[in-house]
């Protein structure tokens, strides 16, 4: 088909449009929804008697913004790179939040060294912080690739990756309200393993739920 | 048609609408910085074409996703380099799997692949032999297959020598006919 005759058929068959909302405010739907969906979840399962104690030392409150601001961002990130004229440096917006998440509980492995000895360095895993992070995390990052569907003929690979990030992190936030692990290593490795599982799980099977990219007959 | 400042936004905002004529005008303005985009990485026309279909049909599909009235160009542009890259990437993979059998005549690059081509041109000179006159087939056979010298051949089939020369003659140039090579 000739390139001119092509864009004939696309006028002739233009449907109205409804426009996205802007990256900004779909990232702030999907928060909301997200918020909600945790929320109810942490409500359901009754807040750590000692959480305004812990979020109030210094290192588990970071811990905790980390893995939130961590999971916001990546959100953003998400968001704006599945626009096309959007800077692919936006995929770094996560880096510097998630490198602070990571150092406060590096912090932590080395205050439980301190105060517990080697024990604290024993590698253990939760099951259970894992298991959450996983079932809550897929369907809430399924729900932010649908949103940004149009990054499929974009930038998919990014956006898959960083739409798993955001569920995850904020579903280890959301964990840390209801649950608690006493060593940071152990909070480290589940919920590290749990993040990767999300993100990996996007990557590979997030893609079905992208716009297909077209290809000219 | 370059457009002036802010009339390809201006269009693609009605387009979103569902402003026929506005997007019919905006496609084909757009088209020739299509091109130059797309011709930055690939360089064969014919698939630097396809690429800028490939950009136009993304363009249609993701129309909603342009927020007016950011400039429409760094958008077009990026869409139409991701097309440009993923027809490189489909042609290289192409050019991995596939061996272009011009460069090499009438030999594929596998030995084994050559046989069946050669069963086929030894059935079809057989074929042809067999529909020869019966003094032509001998003469073919004695003086070409079996490599006699003439004496040799006339002693062998009872012919005269003229008739084996003449017979031999007529049926190698009975053989290029049928097989279509050029007659003599």
């Amino acid at each position: 088909m000739r390139t001119e005759d092509l864009i004939g058929c696309l006028a002739s068959d233009l449907r109205p449009v409804r426009r996205l909302p802007s990256p900004a405010a779909q990232t702030a739907i999907w928060l909301a929804g997200a918020v909600v969906a945790i929320g109810a979840i942490v409500l359901a399962e009754g807040l750590r008697p000692d959480l305004m104690q812990r979020l109030t030392l210094p290192q588990e409150g970071l811990q905790w913004l980390g893995a939130v601001a961590t999971g916001a961002t990546a959100a953003l990130a998400a968001a704006m790179l599945a626009r096309a004229d959007r800077s692919a440096r936006w995929a770094l917006l996560p880096l510097p939040f998630a490198l602070a998440w990571l150092a406060t509980l590096g912090l932590g492995c080395l205050a439980d060294m301190a105060r517990m000895g080697e024990d604290a360095l024993a590698p253990r895993l939760s099951g259970g912080c894992i298991q959450f992070i996983i079932f809550l995390g897929v369907p809430l990052g399924a729900g932010l690739l649908l949103l940004l569907r149009h990054a499929g003929p974009v930038r998919p690979g990014p956006v898959l990756a960083l739409a798993g990030l955001a569920s995850a992190a904020l579903c280890s936030a959301g964990l840390s309200l209801f649950h608690h692990l006493d060593a940071s290593l152990e909070v480290l490795l589940s919920h590290g393993l749990a993040i990767g599982a999300v993100a990996l799980l996007g990557r590979v099977f997030g893609r079905g739920l992208l716009l297909r990219t077209p290809v000219a007959p | 048609m370059a457009g002036t400042e802010g009339e390809w936004e201006a269009w693609m905002a009605a387009a979103q609408g569902g402003d026929a004529r506005a997007y019919d005008r905006l496609l084909r303005a757009c088209l020739p910085f299509l091109r130059a985009v797309v011709r930055r990485r690939i360089r064969d026309t014919a698939e630097a074409e396809d690429a800028v279909q490939d950009a136009l049909l993304t363009i249609h599909q993701l129309r909603a996703s342009y927020e007016p009235p950011r400039p429409i160009r760094p958008w077009m542009a990026a869409i139409a380099d991701r097309r440009a890259i993923d027809r490189l990437r489909r042609h290289g993979r192409r050019q991995g799997r596939e061996t272009p059998i011009d460069e090499f005549g009438e030999t594929l690059a596998a030995p084994a692949a050559n046989v069946a081509e050669e069963r086929l041109d030894q059935a079809r000179l057989r074929a042809a032999v067999a529909e020869l006159p019966q003094a032509q087939r001998t003469a073919l056979a004695l003086a070409k297959l079996e490599d006699l010298s003439l004496a040799e051949a006339s002693a062998r089939s009872g012919m005269s020598v003229g008739a084996l020369k003449v017979a031999t003659h007529r049926a190698v140039k009975a053989l290029r006919r049928r097989l279509g090579g050029a007659g003599e």
